[in-house]
């Protein structure tokens, strides 16, 4: 499993490298935008970890440049403060963000979740389970403890798309264009009313969410851990 | 003696002169009552030296009314007694008469002109805003002293200053006095009097006393600037003070983390001691602990330095207060210990536009904080809510509640509440949360709970309102 981390600081390079080579995985570091590509381009990692900050380019850009040849997971690393360019990061096809200072044990859970689900170890599952959860794709229909659980096409539409990206972060752009339409991306209104419809006919409390987490000011983070 | 005295005192004689002529038939007594009459008046009109004048003038007059024919032929004793007598009657009634109506005028004169001196001190001495005092002070002499226009040009600290009042009834361009304004020998400016064309200049009185007020004046300007120098020296005593406390503070808060994450690792790579695995992960866990707090201090410390240079603008999207209160708690829920957090929220509440990581970031500082002063084993609520312009956040804690007199301070950068000055807290959570609701255009105040507890209550205005 190869890992490229592009970061302009040596001793996050550094903390980085030990850490996750101490996890297994194979690792790269590059300081610069344009490394990062290259790397992303030459190296074919299984993960980039990219910071928002680099000298010599925007990360979103950098992000841009890659996906414009790949769809390997991208996990960011930023600060707090720069949460705009965090959603625009993400919307211009990053998958996660991890905020600094981070703990190891957080950025590999990432890591691990996002890497799956790029790779999915076998084709996708007619019926997802999570717990006492189940959500049956092919018959398009919900249960939870043996019981149906009665949805309206639009709040499937929503656990449908949230269910089989568990664990990433989606954006309320992304959420609003896979479950409206293309047309859609600033109604977070219509958003936060289906899922507040969602969460409580499936009994998730919002403060101690078992199935699905809010990002304030970003978007939703399905966090059902799949059972199979 | 004045001119008006003397064409008093030698104009009423001669009016009753030809009175007395006229009422002859009358006979003697009458005259000699018209010319007492006559000096009295001239006295009361024209002053002591005209009703001297008149005095005199009558008794030479009273003789030859009398009889035409001994006029100045004082040959005969008993008319020398009674023109001596008459003179002298009528010297002490002008006298008299003449220095009380003198008297008279200068005390009225007196009165006006201490009721206009004391108007202006206490006008002047009162006022802290130099402006609007000056403004009093030109439109206060308009009146007294007849003027169309008055007008003062004061230079303070290199800020000039300009006052000018006029009579909207009266033309400008008069006879015109112009006034020095001067403290301790420092010329400060002028003051311009203007009275309407036409009418005479000023007297010797009246420009003393015009002298007097602009004295006034300028004692008052002088006072207006030394206190306004004793307040700036105030405010940059208390901009001192709290440096040094920042200063003072951040060094403690910033080290102590530091000193154990260093103590911690050293300890760790130190070959020449086997610490064995309880050991190692206790020091592992404090450099853990005290990462994250150094994390946080820094967070506040940048969140105050943004505050201070002006750079804390929210960047505003449309938000759901309800749901970044959920976020917070269920972050916190895991972080602190013994206290329980009971989120309340009340159903459809509008989305505002905020900056949602700041928004978050007041939701963290009111809870950590409630938390901290929440004794073990009690809850600490949150209740979002809405009023008619405005998204309501109240966060409500069991501990000892905060006396009214502190309730504004604790706001302060660096204020430790009095209970526990050594709280853990860094003393910046109350002021970057208040510093942040304010450029969100809302208030945040402390409120005493029913059960003696703390509550924050904060209100962020809804799209289109300001609160």
């Amino acid at each position: 499993m190869k890992v490229l981390v592009v970061d302009d600081e040596p001793q996050i390079r550094r903390a980085l490298r030990t850490s996750l080579e101490a996890h297994g995985y194979e690792v790269a570091t590059v300081g610069t935008g344009d490394e990062g590509v290259l790397g992303a381009a030459q190296g074919s990692p299984d993960l980039v970890l990219l910071d928002l900050g680099l000298p010599d380019m925007d990360g979103t850009e950098v992000i841009r440049r890659i996906r414009a040849f790949s769809d390997v997971p991208v996990i960011i690393l930023s600060v707090r403060e720069s949460q705009t360019d965090k959603v625009a990061a993400l919307d211009a096809g990053a998958d996660d963000y991890v905020t600094k200072p981070f703990g190891m044990e957080e950025l590999l859970a990432r890591a691990r979740a996002t890497i799956r689900r790029v790779q999915p170890e076998e084709p996708a599952a007619p019926v997802l389970r999570f717990g006492e959860l189940e959500v049956d794709l092919a018959k398009r229909l919900v249960t939870q403890s043996g019981e149906a659980v009665h949805l309206t096409p639009t709040e499937y539409a929503l656990i449908e798309a949230m269910a089989t990206n568990p664990g990433k972060l989606l954006t309320h752009q992304w959420l609003l264009r896979r479950v409206w339409g293309q047309g859609y991306g600033t109604e977070t209104t219509y958003l936060r009313t289906y899922v507040r419809a969602l969460r409580r006919k499936l009994g998730d409390d919002a403060s101690a969410p078992d199935l699905i987490v809010t990002e304030p000011g970003v978007g939703y983070r399905w966090v059902g851990e799949p059972t199979s | 003696m004045t001119l008006r005295a003397l064409g008093v005192g030698l104009l009423v004689p001669i009016l009753a002169t030809l009175l007395a002529l006229l009422i002859a038939d009358l006979g003697a007594a009458s005259q000699v009552a018209v010319f007492m009459l006559a000096i009295v008046v001239a006295a009361v009109t024209g002053g002591l030296w005209a009703g001297v004048l008149a005095a005199a003038l009558s008794s030479l007059s009273l003789l030859v009314v009398e009889d035409p024919d001994r006029v100045l032929r004082f040959d005969e004793p008993r008319d020398i007694v009674a023109a001596v007598v008459f003179l002298a009657v009528a010297a002490v009634v002008g006298f008299v008469v003449g220095n009380a109506a003198d008297e008279r005028d200068r005390a009225s004169r007196r009165e006006r002109e201490a009721r206009l001196l004391g108007h202006l001190s206490t006008q002047m001495l009162t006022g802290d805003v130099p402006d609007r005092v000056l403004d009093e002070f030109v439109s206060v002499l308009i009146e007294p002293f007849g003027l169309a226009a008055c007008e003062l040009v004061v230079t303070l600290d290199g800020q000039e200053m300009r006052a000018l009042a006029t009579d909207e009834l009266e033309r400008r361009g008069g006879p015109t006095e112009i006034v020095p304004v001067v403290v301790a020998n420092i010329p400060l400016g002028t003051l311009v009097a203007e009275r309407p064309p036409g009418r005479r200049a000023m007297n010797r009185e009246e420009r003393l006393l015009l002298e007097a007020a602009t004295r006034q004046a300028a004692v008052a300007l002088d006072r207006a600037r030394l206190d306004a120098r004793a307040r700036l020296a105030q405010v940059d005593a208390e901009t001192n003070q709290l440096r040094a406390a920042m200063f003072s503070s951040v060094t403690h808060d910033l080290k102590t983390p530091l000193a154990s994450i260093k103590a911690g690792v050293t300890s760790l790579l130190d070959s020449s001691v086997a610490h064995d695995a309880d050991q190692e992960r206790e020091l592992l866990t404090t450099i853990l602990e005290e990462t994250d707090r150094l994390h946080r201090l820094v967070n506040n410390i940048l969140d105050l330095a943004r505050i201070r240079a002006g750079a804390l603008i929210p960047r505003r999207v449309p938000a759901a207060i309800d749901e970044i209160a959920e976020s917070v708690v269920g972050r916190l829920r895991g972080r602190v210990n013994g206290v329980a957090i009971e989120l309340q929220l009340a159903p459809d509440l509008p989305e505002v536009p905020v900056d949602p990581v700041q928004i978050d970031q007041v939701l963290t500082n009111l809870l950590e904080n409630a938390c901290r002063h929440s004794p073990r084993g009690r809850d600490v609520r949150v209740h979002v809510g809405s009023t008619l312009k405005a998204i309501r956040v109240r966060v409500a804690d069991e501990g000892h509640g905060i006396p009214p007199e502190e309730r504004e301070l604790v706001f302060d950068a660096f204020y430790r509440g009095r209970e526990n000055p050594e709280s853990s807290g860094t003393g910046l959570g109350l002021a970057i949360a208040k510093a942040i609701v304010v450029a969100h255009g809302g208030r945040i105040w402390v409120e005493e709970t029913a059960g003696g507890g703390t509550a924050v209550v904060f209100e962020l205005p809804k799209e289109g309102q300001t609160a």
